[in-house]
């Protein structure tokens, strides 16, 4: 069961990436197509304001993607001493605390959002987005990330009870030194 | 307050929780203890206002810029080029190692990134031509550091971001203390090799009509070099437009050199989002951070304290670069600049330090945390690439360019137009 969860995760969170990483190379057009035609004399605008958003959005919805892969950097001078079973219990132990940021994290950005919906906020700017626009998506990335973070702990938890430990380390481990030259 | 957060950050995060977590639990903490009002109704403000920023979206722009070039190809060719100008001197490739890694960090912006893509592409060669594999591989990663110095740099606008300096003033005053390390880098390869020629392996000398072609592979990157920094030192874009010009400009230099594919783009988009989530998740810890520690009073706490030590201002940057040194043992650049920065700048700030100044400064420092053992991220970077050999070979190889470090802190110190002089120049001011 654990397995399957885990490479489902894998797949959506990579389909996400790929989508999130278009999304930044559209803003990158956008932002090209505003130089140039502040050359030419007419600039459209509000191209600060959307290269925000997108980064806001970019930023929450990356955060799952890394983690699986685990990119969020830990310092494992102690856990690197540590026997198999030390190391898992380390990775354990830190993936339940961020677990618990995270959640916590999206908890707290929902008044953001609530508010935004309950004032019809707009941005106070030339383009006047509304806000709750952009920071619905926004919002929906922590939780996805906090989702994320819950089902992997609950995988590996279950691979550690299995005695699995190899595998516990490639799922909330630290990369490996041989990875980071890939 | 001060010590209650120093010791919970090396408690935290020897517990190896996540770095961007430790910092959000210190600000937790914080808001607990020493605040006279719940701050953690600001939490969700922050991370929004944090990452809803024109400005660091410069961060994945540079990012997927550093990625396309590599993954197309471009850094394999550079090197080549490089092989035929600089291997006639005393040290040979290892000039190369050093020039490659220059180029690449003046185009990228990430260490890791430019020391794996060089010790990918050098290390066959190495053996071939027999060279010593300490001194080889340590200057891969020494020159893999320099990727934060030379503009554009990640590092600058995380700095930039997090102490409300200008970017563009950052960037200029990292140029010429990033030439200069580079320079020296060079120098002190060459010194060694004339001293121990055993070391250096083959020197070789290119026709000239082969060298002039290998020019011809450098101009595409020297061109985006010089269109990136241009544009942000007139003044005609932001550091943000000037790297969204420089993906473009990566995408045409890769089909240029028919680099493009489905798998290349794939694989680029897939670095950029790690890296990018990576730092940001730092960066809005450090954020929060901040936001608390300001909230608590801290400011005050750091003068008291200060005034209690009775340091001169000249010792205190002492003290704060003894600290950088012990801490990078352990500590890896991004992480090490963030948790440092909310308390360390302020401090020496007060002092009447120019925070321009101590960010170039603390980037020496924190190039040098890359390549000290037993944590340091580019000496594993390149001991990966090298399949074979022990670790310890590379950092002995990289003892050389810590000392040009160390040179360049003082040099810093005791001559900070090293580093203002460009951006006061240019600036009129």
């Amino acid at each position: 069961m654990e397995d399957r969860l885990l490479s489902g995760l894998r797949r959506a969170n990579h389909a996400i990436a790929i989508l999130t990483g278009l999304v930044l190379l559209a803003c990158a057009l956008v932002v090209l197509a505003d130089i140039v035609f502040r050359q030419l004399g007419s600039s459209f605008g509000g191209t600060d304001e959307i290269s925000g958003y997108v980064m806001a959005i970019a930023t929450s919805w990356g955060m799952a993607y890394t983690l699986l892969e685990l990119g969020h950097v830990r310092i494992d001078i102690l856990r690197g001493r540590a026997g198999q079973l030390g190391r898992s219990l380390f990775d354990l132990f830190a993936m339940a605390v961020m677990t618990g940021t995270v959640t916590l994290i999206a908890w707290k950005c929902w008044p953001v959002l609530e508010r935004s919906l309950a004032n019809s906020s707009r941005a106070n700017t030339p383009l006047e987005t509304p806000l709750a626009w952009v920071q619905t998506p926004w919002f929906l990335g922590w939780v996805w990330f906090a989702v994320v973070a819950w089902l992997t702990l609950v995988a590996a938890v279950i691979l550690v009870m299995k005695g699995r430990f190899d595998d516990t380390e490639a799922t909330i481990g630290t990369f490996g030194e041989e990875d980071l030259a890939k | 307050m001060i010590w209650a957060i120093s010791a919970g950050l090396l408690g935290l995060l020897a517990l190896s929780i996540p770095v961007g977590i430790v910092l959000f639990l210190l600000g937790f903490g914080i808001d607990v203890f020493f605040s006279p009002f719940p701050l953690i109704r600001g939490l969700g403000n922050q991370v929004w206002s944090t990452s809803n920023n024109a400005t660091l979206i410069a961060i994945p722009f540079f990012v997927m810029l550093g990625e396309i070039l590599v993954r197309s190809g471009i850094a394999t060719r550079t090197y080549a080029a490089l092989d035929r100008w600089v291997s006639w001197l005393p040290g040979g490739l290892v000039h190369a190692n050093v020039a490659t890694a220059t180029m690449f960090s003046a185009t990228s912006g990430s260490s890791v990134a430019t020391a794996a893509t060089v010790a990918t592409v050098a290390m066959p060669q190495a053996e071939k031509l027999g060279y010593d594999p300490k001194l080889f591989s340590g200057a891969i990663a020494a020159g893999g550091t320099l990727g934060i110095m030379i503009p554009p740099s990640i590092n600058l606008i995380v700095y930039g971001f997090l102490t409300q300096t200008s970017i563009p003033q950052l960037f200029l005053a990292g140029l010429v203390p990033g030439i200069a390390l580079a320079i020296g880098f060079m120098l002190i390869t060459a010194v060694i090799c004339i001293v121990r020629p055993d070391l250096g392996g083959t020197r070789r000398v290119f026709p000239f009509a082969e060298m002039l072609r290998a020019l011809l592979q450098l101009i595409p990157i020297i061109l985006l070099f010089t269109v990136i920094i241009g544009t942000i030192y007139k003044g005609w874009a932001t550091p943000t437009e000037a790297a969204a010009v420089g993906v473009a400009g990566a995408v045409v230099i890769a089909a240029f050199f028919g680099g493009v594919s489905i798998q290349m783009f794939r694989e680029s988009i897939l670095g950029t989002i790690k890296i990018t989530s990576m730092i940001m998740l730092v960066v809005i810890g450090a954020s929060f951070l901040n936001f608390t520690l300001a909230s608590a009073g801290l400011g005050r706490e750091l003068e008291a304290m200060l005034e209690g030590l009775g340091l001169t201002s000249l010792g205190l940057i002492f003290v704060v670069v003894l600290i950088y040194i012990v801490l990078g043992f352990f500590i890896e650049t991004l992480s090490l600049m963030v948790v440092t920065i909310p308390i360390i700048v302020p401090l020496v700030v007060a002092q009447g330090y120019d925070p321009i100044w101590f960010g170039i400064l603390m980037i020496v420092l924190i190039e040098m945390a890359l390549i000290t053992p037993p944590v340091g991220l580019n000496l594993y970077v390149v001991q990966g690439a090298r399949k074979g050999g022990k670790m310890s070979e590379v950092m002995l190889g990289a003892i050389p360019y810590v000392i040009a470090m160390l040179i360049m802190v003082g040099l810093l110190i005791a001559f900070p137009s090293i580093a203002l002089y460009l951006p006061q120049a240019l600036s009129g001011q």
